[in-house]
C-alpha cells in the first residue's frame, strides 16, 4: 500500500483538479533546500563547538568547514545529472520523498558527526547525502510544472526555482534564532539546531509530497490549443535525455548557463568585502551584511519576474538582455566606485542578481522550447553540471585576481576593476551560445511513444 | 479544493513573507 502511494500512477489528478495547487507543492521543496545558500551562518558556530564562545585548540577551522557547502554543490550538480532519469520514470512524489529523507537524513547525520567532532560524518551527511536531497529535490517537480502550464512554462518553473532563492531569506534568521535558542553553557545550540531543521525540513518537504499531483496525459488547460505555427525555437517535438546532449543545443545552453551563473555567483561570494573595500570608511560590516541581504531579495525576485517575462518575449531574448545588459551594468562598476556613489552601485548589483537568479529559472522553460516536455527534467539535471562548473570557476576568478592585483600593489578599492571586466567577457561567450541557437535537428528528435 | 488551494499557499507563503520581511528589515540599514 505504501509503495503503491508514491507510484507515478497514485498522483494522477483527477479531472477538475485545480493545477494552482501543484506550484505550492513544488515550493515546499524548494523552500527547503534553498537552505543550502545560508549555509554559511553556521560556519563560524562550526569552529567554536568545543571552545562555545571562541575557538579552542581541537576545533576545525574555517577553511575545513568550508568544504562542506562545496561538496553539497557538488553532490547538487552531479545527482541531478545522475538521478534524472530515474526522477522522469518515477515520477514527482517518490522523489520528492527521496530528496526529503536525504535532506532531513543529511541534517540528522550532521548533527551525529557535530556530537562526535567528527568532521568526516559531516561531509557525508550534509555534504554527499543532503548534497543529494538538493540535486533531486530542485529537478524533481520541473517537469510536472512544464506539464501542467504548458501555456505559461516560464512562470510555472520560475515560481518553484523562485523557492530555491526565497529558502535562504528563511533559513538564514530560523538558524540565527534556533542557535540563540539552544544555546548553553555547554553548547553553542548548532547540534539542536541541526536536529530541528532536520525534522523541520523533512515535514515541510513531505506536504510537497503529499499535494503533489501529474496531468493525465490527455489534459490540456481549458480552453487552451497548442499553437498551430509553433515559434521558431520553440519546438513540438520531443528529443531523449541521451540524445539530447549529443546536440550542439545542449551544450550552447550548458554554456549559457555555466556563463550566466559564473558571472553572479563571484560576486555573491565577495558582496560583502567589495562593497566595504570600494567604499573604504563608508560602509560597515553591518551595513554590508544590508546589501547581501538585498541583493539575495533581488537574486529571488529575479527567479519569478524574468522567468515570466521569458513567457512574453522569448527564452532566447530573455538571455540576450541578460548577457548585455549585464555587460553594462559589470563594466560600468568600476566607474560607479570611482564615482562613490553607493546608491548607483547597489542599484546596479541588484540588477545583475535579478539576472543571475534569472537565468536559472529560465533555462527549464528554455529546455522545454528546445527539447520538448519528454524527459525535461533529465535534461535539466544534466545541465545543473554547468552549475557544478560555475560554483567553482566564478568564485576563483574573482579572488584569485583581486589576490593577485593587491599582491601586485593595485589599492583594494580598485583591485576589483579587471575582475568586472573579465565578468563582462564571460558574459560575452554566453551571449555568442545564445546567439548561436538553432532548432534541435529533427535526426534527433524521439519517435517512440511517450507514457 | 477552494479551501485546500488557500491553505496550500498560506503554508508556502507565510514562511517566505517571513523571510522576506526580515531581509527587508536588515537592508533598511543600508539607507540609514
Amino acid at each position: 500500500m505504501t509503495s503503491s502511494f508514491f507510484d507515478r500512477e497514485s498522483t494522477v489528478a483527477p479531472p477538475g483538479f485545480n493545477r494552482f495547487l501543484v506550484p505550492p507543492a513544488a515550493l515546499a521543496v524548494h523552500l527547503s533546500i534553498g537552505q543550502a545558500y545560508a549555509f554559511s551562518t553556521f560556519n563560524l558556530p562550526l569552529t567554536k563547538l568545543i571552545g562555545i564562545t571562541h575557538s579552542a585548540p581541537g576545533d576545525w577551522d574555517l577553511k575545513q568547514v568550508g568544504w562542506i557547502f562545496s561538496i553539497a554543490i557538488v553532490f547538487l550538480g552531479s545527482s541531478a545529472a545522475v538521478f534524472g532519469r530515474w526522477v522522469e520514470r518515477v515520477g514527482p512524489r517518490k522523489s520528492m520523498f527521496t530528496a526529503a529523507l536525504c535532506f532531513g537524513g543529511g541534517f540528522l547525520l550532521s548533527a551525529f558527526g557535530i556530537h562526535l567532532h567528527q568532521l568526516w560524518l559531516i561531509y557525508l551527511g550534509y555534504g554527499a547525502l543532503g548534497g543529494c536531497g538538493l540535486g533531486i529535490g530542485y529537478i524533481s517537480p520541473v517537469s510536472t510544472l512544464i506539464k501542467w502550464f504548458p501555456d505559461r512554462p516560464g512562470m510555472a518553473t520560475g515560481m518553484a526555482i523562485m523557492g530555491f532563492g526565497g529558502g535562504a531569506l528563511i533559513a538564514a534568521p530560523l538558524s540565527v534564532m534556533l542557535m540563540e535558542h539552544f544555546k548553553t553553557a555547554a553548547s553553542n545550540g548548532v547540534l539542536e539546531t541541526f536536529v530541528t531543521m532536520g525534522v523541520i525540513y523533512f515535514m515541510y518537504m513531505m506536504i510537497g509530497v503529499y499535494s503533489v499531483r501529474v496531468p493525465a496525459a490527455d489534459w490540456k488547460p481549458a480552453g487552451w490549443v497548442a499553437p498551430v505555427q509553433p515559434k521558431q525555437l520553440v519546438t513540438s517535438a520531443n528529443v531523449a535525455v541521451d540524445m539530447a546532449w549529443r546536440t550542439p543545443q545542449f551544450w550552447l545552453l550548458w554554456g549559457v548557463l555555466c556563463m550566466n551563473v559564473s558571472a553572479g555567483i563571484g560576486v555573491i561570494g565577495q558582496a560583502s568585502p567589495m562593497i566595504q573595500e570600494i567604499f573604504a570608511g563608508r560602509v560597515s560590516p553591518a551595513v554590508a551584511a544590508s546589501f547581501v541581504g538585498l541583493i539575495s531579495l533581488f537574486n529571488m525576485a529575479g527567479r519569478i519576474f524574468w522567468a515570466s517575462t521569458s513567457d512574453y518575449i522569448g527564452r532566447r531574448n530573455t538571455y540576450m538582455i541578460f548577457f548585455l545588459l549585464g555587460i553594462v551594468l559589470y563594466s560600468s562598476v568600476p566607474t560607479l566606485g570611482h564615482l562613490g556613489s553607493i546608491p548607483l552601485f547597489v542599484a546596479a548589483f541588484c540588477i545583475i542578481l535579478s539576472m543571475y537568479g534569472g537565468g536559472f529559472a529560465t533555462i527549464p522553460a528554455y529546455l522545454r522550447d528546445m527539447f520538448g516536455t519528454y524527459q525535461v527534467g533529465a535534461i535539466h539535471g544534466r545541465l545543473l553540471t554547468a552549475w557544478s562548473v560555475a560554483g567553482v570557476l566564478g568564485p576563483v576568478l574573482v579572488n584569485y585576481i583581486r589576490q593577485y592585483q593587491i599582491d601586485n600593489g593595485v589599492p583594494k578599492a580598485q583591485a576589483y576593476s579587471i575582475t568586472m571586466y573579465i565578468m563582462c567577457g564571460l558574459l560575452l561567450i554566453g551571449f555568442l551560445c545564445n546567439f548561436a541557437m538553432r532548432p534541435v535537428k529533427e535526426k534527433y528528435h524521439y519517435r517512440g511513444s511517450i507514457p | 479544493m477552494k479551501g485546500r488551494l488557500v491553505i496550500l499557499w498560506v503554508v508556502v507563503g507565510i514562511p517566505l513573507l517571513w523571510g522576506v520581511l526580515k531581509t527587508l528589515q536588515n537592508a533598511m540599514k543600508l539607507f540609514h
